[in-house]
């Protein structure tokens, strides 16, 4: 679960952003952005109309940049946008597909528009749909998939010409439990795949949390956050989340007597902050005197929520964080 | 089975499928349903085409079932005065009628339910105000962005006040703080003696609101009720905890020696141990009391499978992915 | 036993160059447009006149031929001869095939792309929107094109070789004016079928579309024409503009256009070659920016 991003990630930022502005339709989207982006997995987060899909949409060249630039890659996007398109790969939120064409047909088009010579393509398209888990169903048309099937075919154009930064809008929309898990796992491979980098928009904090090392939070159009996940995990050995059977309030009561700050979020789950120097034996021995069975016991998996709820309060505060909260 | 729901409530407190079974002509929907829904927050889980818009659809009244009987409340779907009245449907379908501001489309629905005028004013603008879109319900549901669509159909949803809600895949599309909202809301409605029934395939979500569960594929209802409750019916597979502790090997051979222990694997990192257990009462009072009393030192411990999740692999498994 | 893990490689071979790019769309095209029937069979069917044109000119030029079909043996008693007028005829029989053609396969070529928003996955590749639009046009182009230039100039040679002497240097403007007409009616031709099928999503109201729109604005023309007693509502009549630049690069004579209202005649009273020229492109252009319009990664909604 956990890795040590590799020397070379970190020295040069995949994504910079220089007071990058952005306005649609004559109102302005994002305001003035700056940062720079070194992760392995970058998550996008925001509130809905924070500006994720203008500022991933203007990363690829549909936008136009107001004032301000961005970088990817070190290469400036408004100039060396041709370049770089060799470089990116998109898998787009909404459906987006040819209906017509089979799967291998779509896939090995676009690896052709991408510069691949028609040999080269075929044997790629193939190899994606083989890395992505697609069998005999890539023969059929588009137009007959599953939804499934869908999200996997995009994301098969999306590696087919070997791209270096993947953009993934909510990858896991509409997906069943397994085919999800399946997504992530693909996500997390390519992530720790040599010099390839992930930015992943979504919702879902779990996904985000799973994936990503980085997160990128953006609120009203401007930076609410930029977080190293994996230095939060780090600090956060105190947090504890606990499931129990045969428990009542009376149990707050009892941690808090050991010094714990302690929460009740129903059907017998709690969450505790340890205070310096308190041992988990403590709370199993208090729960044994109330009877209570302790059959979860596991540090905080939220610390992403936590980061964005308060990246939400704060107006619009810039700045990396990496205390406690 | 869960126990007799029937005992504890009375009927018009239930949403009941008698031997219901839908199919479209040769294609299935569901099959041989046979259901008690209580109030509360019931989610139902399961695969894309698994029947679970068919259970809905046949609880709304869209449909009606090809053999069986639904009965919402005591009331059946042949009586649309009382029906409809009771049940709201928030679809999963992103369509509105063209040309409509968010207040137009909830005012309406009102309107057709019967209210006059003015009420049904106050009750588009309350209902507006609980999903927490009354800043832009002035504005046309056309440049809506995902996310308040769906919170303006769940306004329409709930602004009749249904005694049961239908919501089909609520929370897509929502930013994560509007999903704590609405799973409170949620929440707060199945408290409220509500029936809200959800279907979801974020499986943490449901693990979280939901008081009972429904699982579906193929159009068979495998598993219904309590998820920690479906899990020791589940009795073919022994129960799996993951301990995480400093001296595992020591600890593995401990726990081993217990006889409702029927294995314990070590975790590669050797800082771990999987343990299969055929009892999980006498096996967290066991480790419980190790830690409490015996100074066993645990970083964590983790039923490897008493959630929706790991029920959902069980009973469903992975079929589905590439039909 | 050596295992192979499955891993995600990036692609490290040689790209080609990025001026063909756009070539891949006309080869893609074609593989699913020839796999109708219908529509083989209809593009065939357009190669009749050209096939019947050729007959024409062999028993023209080879009087023996003639008379054993039971004619003349004498040129001059041919009631029309192998010039101008002849290429501008079956230029025009053409032109109305091929014009059905398009309309038929334009909407095939972008309806599809538009109607599941595949668009942005084209333009996120080095790929722009000019070379997708060229690259749809030239699908358009190459079946047109074949269909009447290529073989018109062909049996323009054909004359030449079997009229021999200088019927080539004395009609030498009438190659100039086959590929010239031809060009100008595939590219007003081809833009429009493309532009309606990007403004109409439905395949087959686009078809319906940019036919309706021709016989429309032709009926649109004539009765501004009758109620105002004029002739500028020619200028909504596609066939009469491409007619009057057909007549003038043929150098034909214009057929004059007398009025059927009333027993007022016109005298000789047509658009002007160069005002043709000008709608016509006008027309291209304005296609053009309709693609423009329409064919974004991203519509930006407004408020």
């Amino acid at each position: 679960m956990m890795f040590a991003p590799s020397e070379t990630s970190r020295s040069r930022p995949v994504i910079e952003l220089d007071g990058l502005s952005v306005a649609l339709g004559g109102r302005p989207i994002l305001h003035d952005l700056t940062c720079a982006l070194h992760g392995r997995c970058i998550g996008l987060l925001g509130p809905n109309g924070a500006g994720k899909s203008t500022l991933i949409n203007t990363l690829l060249g549909f936008y136009p940049v107001s004032h301000g630039g961005a970088r990817i890659f070190g290469r400036d996007i408004r100039t060396d946008l041709h370049v770089l398109r060799h470089r990116i790969g998109f898998m787009p939120e909404n459906d987006s597909f040819i209906a017509n064409m089979s799967g291998v047909q779509f896939v090995r088009y676009m690896a052709e528009l991408s510069g691949l010579p028609p040999g080269q393509a075929l044997e790629r398209a193939h190899e994606a749909f083989f890395y992505v888990g697609l069998g005999e169903a890539r023969y059929r048309k588009l137009g007959t998939y599953s939804l499934g099937m869908k999200q996997m075919a995009k994301l098969a154009q999306a590696i087919v010409h070997g791209p270096k930064l993947l953009f993934l809008d909510e990858p896991t929309n509409g997906l069943d439990p397994p085919a999800r898990i399946r997504m992530l796992k693909l996500i997390r491979e390519l992530r720790d795949t040599e010099g390839v980098h992930v930015m992943l928009s979504s919702h879902l904090l779990r996904d985000v949390e799973e994936c990503c090392d980085e997160v990128f939070i953006l609120k009203d159009g401007r930076v609410a956050a930029q977080t190293d996940l994996e230095a939060e995990r780090r600090t956060n050995r105190r947090f504890l989340e606990l499931e129990t059977v045969g428990a009542d309030e009376a149990l707050v009561g009892a941690f808090e007597g050991l010094g714990c700050e302690c929460a009740a979020f129903g059907h017998g789950r709690f969450k505790l902050v340890l205070p310096d120097g308190a041992e988990i034996r403590n709370l199993y021995r208090v729960a044994a005197e109330q009877n209570v069975q302790i059959r979860r016991m596991t540090y905080r998996r939220d610390s992403l929520e936590d980061i964005f709820l308060k990246a939400m309060e704060s107006p619009s505060a810039i700045g990396a964080r990496n205390g406690s909260l | 089975m869960t126990p007799l729901i029937e005992s504890r409530y009375s009927e018009d407190q239930l949403i009941r499928f008698e031997n219901v079974s839908k199919f479209y002509g040769d294609v299935l929907g569901v099959n041989r349903v046979n259901l008690q829904i209580a109030p509360g927050v019931t989610s139902l889980v399961g695969p894309n085409g698994a029947g679970k818009t068919t259970l809905m659809n046949l609880m709304t009244g869209l449909i009606v079932p090809t053999r069986g009987r639904v009965r919402v409340l005591g009331i059946p779907a042949s009586d649309p005065e009382r029906f409809f009245r009771v049940v709201g449907y928030c679809t999963q379908f992103d369509s509105f009628p063209r040309g409509v501001t968010g207040r137009e489309f909830v005012y309406d629905s009102l309107r057709l339910h019967g209210l006059p005028h003015r009420q049904a004013l106050d009750g588009a603008d309350e209902a507006i105000e609980r999903v927490n879109m009354t800043d832009a319900a002035n504005r046309k549901v056309a440049g809506y962005s995902k996310g308040m669509r769906q919170r303006i159909r769940l306004a329409q949803a709930i602004s009749h006040h249904p005694k049961v809600m239908v919501l089909d895949e609520p929370l897509n599309g929502l930013d994560p703080m509007a999903r704590a909202e609405s799973m409170a809301l949620f929440q707060n409605l199945g408290a409220e003696g509500l029936h809200v029934i959800i279907s979801s395939h974020i499986l943490h979500e449901v693990d979280r609101i939901s008081d009972q569960v429904i699982f579906l594929t193929s159009g068979y209802v495998v598993a219904e009720g309590q998820v920690h409750g479906v899990r020791d019916e589940v009795t073919d597979e022994p129960v799996q905890i993951l301990v995480r502790c400093a001296n595992a090997n020591r600890v593995a051979s401990r726990l081993f020696c217990e006889d409702h222990v029927v294995e314990a694997r070590m975790h590669e990192d050797t800082r771990g141990v999987l343990i299969r257990t055929r009892d999980a009462n006498r096996f967290y009072e066991l480790l419980n009391r190790m830690v409490a009393e015996e100074g066993l030192e645990v970083e964590a411990v983790t039923p490897a499978d008493d959630d929706v999740n790991s029920v959902y692999r069980y009973l469903i498994g992975s079929e589905g992915v590439n039909q | 036993m050596a295992v192979y893990k499955r891993a995600y490689r990036p692609y490290t071979g040689t790209l080609t160059p990025a001026w063909s790019r756009f070539l891949v769309l006309p080869r893609y095209a074609f593989s699913t447009l020839f796999r109708s029937r219908f529509l083989t069979s209809y593009f065939v069917l357009c190669f009749v006149p050209a096939i019947i044109a050729a007959g024409i000119i062999y028993l023209w030029n080879t009087p023996a031929a003639r008379v054993l079909l039971g004619g003349p043996s004498d040129n001059n008693a041919l009631s029309f001869a192998i010039d101008g007028r002849f290429f501008y005829y079956l230029l025009r029989g053409q032109s109305g095939m091929i014009f059905l053609l398009a309309a038929w396969v334009g909407p095939t070529l972008v309806a599809p792309d538009l109607a599941n928003n595949a668009l942005p996955l084209y333009l996120c590749r080095p790929f722009s929107r000019t070379e997708y639009v060229l690259g749809k046009m030239s699908v358009l182009v190459i079946l047109l094109s074949s269909t009447t230039w290529v073989p018109d100039l062909l049996l323009y040679g054909l004359q030449a070789v079997l009229a021999g002497g200088n019927w080539f240097w004395t009609h030498g403007h009438i190659a100039y004016a086959i590929f010239v007409g031809s060009a100008l009616w595939i590219t007003i031709v081809s833009l429009l079928a493309l532009a309606m099928s990007a403004w109409v999503k439905w395949r087959i109201a686009a078809s319906a579309l940019i036919v309706g729109i021709f016989f429309v604005a032709a009926g649109f023309g004539q009765a501004f024409n009758a109620v105002l007693r004029t002739y500028w509502g020619y200028l909504l009549n596609l066939t009469y503009l491409i007619k009057t630049v057909w007549e003038d690069l043929f150098d034909i004579p214009a057929v004059a256009t007398v009025s059927r209202r009333g027993n007022i005649p016109w005298q000789d009273m047509d658009i002007p070659v160069g005002v043709a020229w000008i709608t016509l492109l006008l027309l291209g252009f304005c296609c053009l920016l309709l693609l423009n319009r329409r064919l974004r990664a991203k519509e930006v909604v407004r408020g």
